[in-house]
């Protein structure tokens, strides 16, 4: 039971961006993957969300077979929404807006959708004896009411210093950078992933909006949503502590370690690596 | 204009008409059919004659060939008047599969299901009409269809009707002119607001959804009322050619928003003429969506007659498929700090086609006046179609004249971002839609705003599908 990415080489307009990607994310843990602009970051993000811009390409065939499993389950090929609703989250670098898409109510349909398919997969698993039955209890939410649903909203936006009339605006219309960050953070705790990306979370956040999104971060963890950090920068380490950190530069995980790597790439930047490459 | 006695009028024309007489005239338009149905309706001499002249404006106009492809229609094989009970569906089976399909999906009782589709009249909207007929009564509101304002209140029907949409407006106004029936008539005296929207859908009188309505309201200084007209559901007919006539006049510091949603079956030319008359401080609102049909070529309009009289429109069109809707608006300022505001949006789909159209008029002797207009396109695919085409007149220099356009289309990236919340492309597609057109539908009554909401979505999972 993990995010297992295998040997992901994925293509841009037929420019390889990424190369032979492996990763394994267990529940409950924090990755962060580091690494200099145009090292891949964003590209990985993209990838296993499953972006149609984005092709993941096979190039020794059969041999190393690039592959996204989502709890054994290959996800390789399937559309971006399935993807979603077997329980992986992006949250954005750069969120687009959508004029007249108001959050509460993306987030209410969005929230009902992960609702359903989490029933339908836990009732498949029916015969797989008596703990994977007490587990499906622990984890079988059904979804909530209208009226609960809202005061979970109002719940959780107020844990990240969301006002509540943003949840009545437009989709990161009119949005300050840090606002656009908290409302990705407002609705990966909302839906509970299995799986989170976050894309740079940290960029153009203020030490408090940072500890706050940090928050969150703890607050899924311990929810055993397995989250992967991407980020420039060690800062945002400091509240949302990692247990592993990977290094990708030029398209390829070129190191892993512990959070003293972190530290490692404060001190002395990205060189080091670069010049292996 | 002059004060008018408000009192119910005996039947005093013409022949009295046997009960259950089942009247249909043949196919094709010449006077005798107009004087036929003239008759029929027992109607005064003077509206059978403002008919007949209608007529010879109708035969002499020629069709416009600036809008959309109008050459299609045979103006010799419709059938010009029919009474209603003729015109329905024998029973549910008869109805096309589709347009019963899309009553089903958008979950309508079963006894509203028969009545739009024709089958049947409601039988609980009588009930309500008449209670709701009786409140209007005590404050002196009059909201009849059409035809029985004509033989209940001749005198007030003839001191308005066809003075703001005169016959030779265009060659529609003129054919609606010869050949009405239906719609409806409201009048609201000085003073009195109509507190909760008049539907006419309310009113049972099966003359409601006829090919040739004619609309009259006459709100009276300081008075308020907001009617609604139509429904998001597709609404079956065999009729090819819909032709409306609506007059409204807006007394002075009086409001009047008329709200419209009409979704005809996709072999309905939809040809409505609208116009409203807003007097010294009075507000004049048209909300209007257009969903279905062939082609729709409406622009409802404002003439600003008075200092201070304010207009707006609001427009939402949708083009499917083989759709063509060509909508707008016009803000006609003839006084000085007058105020008008047209913001269109629009939606083309699968090859479908949309544009906007629209006048703005300022004359030499009106100062101060505003105006704006917004139109945005959306389309959702490359083989759909948005035109604009704004027609700004203004002579006079003392004035503020906006006008925003914009063309966008369904972003990828947006696309993604809401399939990663889990949407079905449809389902995003429709979300992005509906979000597009909010501005307008929150303007409607909830009911109606759900409703389209609804229908959007059918119509993604339609096209994507």
């Amino acid at each position: 039971m993990s995010l297992i990415i295998k040997n992901l080489s994925v293509n841009l307009r037929e420019r390889q961006i990424l190369k032979e990607i492996s990763l394994e994310v267990a529940p409950g843990t924090l990755h962060a993957i580091m690494g200099p602009n145009g090292g891949g970051k964003s590209t990985l993000s993209a990838a296993l969300l499953g972006n149609s811009a984005y092709t993941v390409t096979d190039r020794v065939r059969g041999k190393n077979k690039p592959q996204i499993l989502v709890d054994n389950k290959d996800i390789t090929g399937l559309p971006t929404d399935m993807r979603a609703k077997l329980g992986l989250f992006l949250a954005f670098q750069s969120p687009i807006s959508i004029p007249g898409v108001n959050v509460a109510n993306l987030l209410k349909t969005a929230y009902q959708l992960s609702k359903e398919q989490r029933t339908k997969n836990h009732s498949s698993r029916h015969k797989e004896g008596l703990r994977a039955r007490k587990d499906q209890k622990k984890l079988h939410n059904p979804a909530l009411s209208v009226w609960e649903f809202n005061e979970m909203l109002v719940k959780e936006a107020k844990k990240l210093s969301i006002p509540q009339d943003f949840l009545r605006r437009s989709l990161n219309e009119a949005f300050s950078g840090g606002e656009k960050k908290k409302l990705e953070m407002l609705q990966a705790v909302i839906l509970s992933p299995k799986y989170a990306v976050f894309d740079e979370i940290d960029t153009g956040l203020d030490v408090d909006a940072l500890k706050i999104v940090a928050t969150g971060i703890e607050q899924l963890k311990k929810k055993k949503t397995g989250v992967i950090v991407i980020t420039h920068y060690q800062r945002i380490l400091k509240y949302a502590r990692p247990d592993f950190v990977h290094i990708l530069v030029g398209g390829r995980i070129v190191a892993s370690g512990n959070r003293n790597l972190a530290k490692e790439v404060e001190e002395n930047g990205y060189r080091k690596w670069a010049d292996n490459n | 204009m002059s004060q008018v006695a408000i009192q119910p009028n005996d039947y005093k024309y013409g022949f009295k008409k046997p009960e259950n007489y089942i009247f249909k005239a043949k196919k094709g338009l010449n006077n005798k059919t107009v004087e036929e149905i003239s008759w029929h309706k027992e109607e005064p001499y003077w509206m059978r004659d403002f008919r007949l002249s209608a007529l010879k404006i109708f035969e002499e106009k020629k069709l416009p060939m600036w809008g959309g492809d109008l050459t299609h229609i045979n103006f010799d094989d419709i059938y010009y008047y029919i009474k209603p009970t003729e015109k329905k569906a024998k029973s549910w089976d008869e109805l096309p599969e589709e347009i019963r399909d899309t009553y089903d999906r958008i979950g309508i009782p079963e006894a509203e299901k028969k009545y739009l589709g024709g089958v049947s009249a409601q039988y609980e909207s009588e009930v309500v009409y008449k209670s709701i007929q009786k409140t209007l009564g005590e404050k002196g509101v009059i909201f009849l269809d059409m035809d029985s304002g004509l033989r209940e209140y001749p005198d007030l029907v003839k001191e308005y009707f066809g003075t703001l949409i005169p016959p030779a407006d265009n060659k529609f106004a003129a054919l609606n002119s010869a050949t009405w029936s239906g719609g409806s008539f409201i009048y609201v005296p000085k003073g009195v607001h109509v507190d909760l929207p008049l539907q006419a859908y309310f009113r049972i009188n099966a003359a409601n959804m006829g090919q040739f309505e004619r609309t009259l309201i006459i709100a009276d200084e300081g008075s308020f009322v907001h009617y609604v007209e139509g429904c998001t559901a597709p609404i079956y007919t065999t009729d090819s050619l819909h032709s409306a006539v609506v007059e409204i006049f807006v007394k002075k510091g009086a409001r009047v928003r008329y709200t419209t949603i009409q979704n005809w079956s996709n072999n309905v030319y939809n040809l409505v003429t609208k116009r409203m008359r807003i007097e010294e401080e009075g507000v004049g609102e048209w909300v209007d969506g257009n969903i279905g049909s062939k082609l729709t070529m409406k622009y409802p309009s404002v003439y600003l007659m008075g200092k201070g009289a304010r207009g707006e429109v609001l427009s939402v069109a949708y083009a499917g498929p083989g759709q063509h809707q060509d909508a707008g608006g016009k803000a006609i300022h003839f006084a000085p700090y007058t105020s008008s505001k047209i913001t269109s949006k629009s939606v083309s789909a699968g090859g479908g086609r949309t544009s906007y159209r629209g006048l703005v008029q300022v004359f030499p002797f009106s100062q101060n006046v505003k105006s704006k207009v917004v139109c945005d396109a959306l389309l959702i695919d490359e083989s759909s179609r948005s035109d604009t085409y704004p027609t700004m007149d203004i002579r006079n220099n003392d004035v503020q004249i906006e006008h925003e356009a914009t063309v966008s289309k369904i972003g990828d990236e947006q696309l993604f971002y809401l399939m990663s919340r889990g949407l079905k492309k449809a389902d995003a597609e429709a979300m992005i839609v509906n979000g597009f057109i909010e501005p307008i539908v929150k303007e409607l009554p909830l009911e109606y705003a759900v409703e389209l909401n609804r229908l959007i979505q059918l119509e993604m999972e339609g096209s994507v599908g």
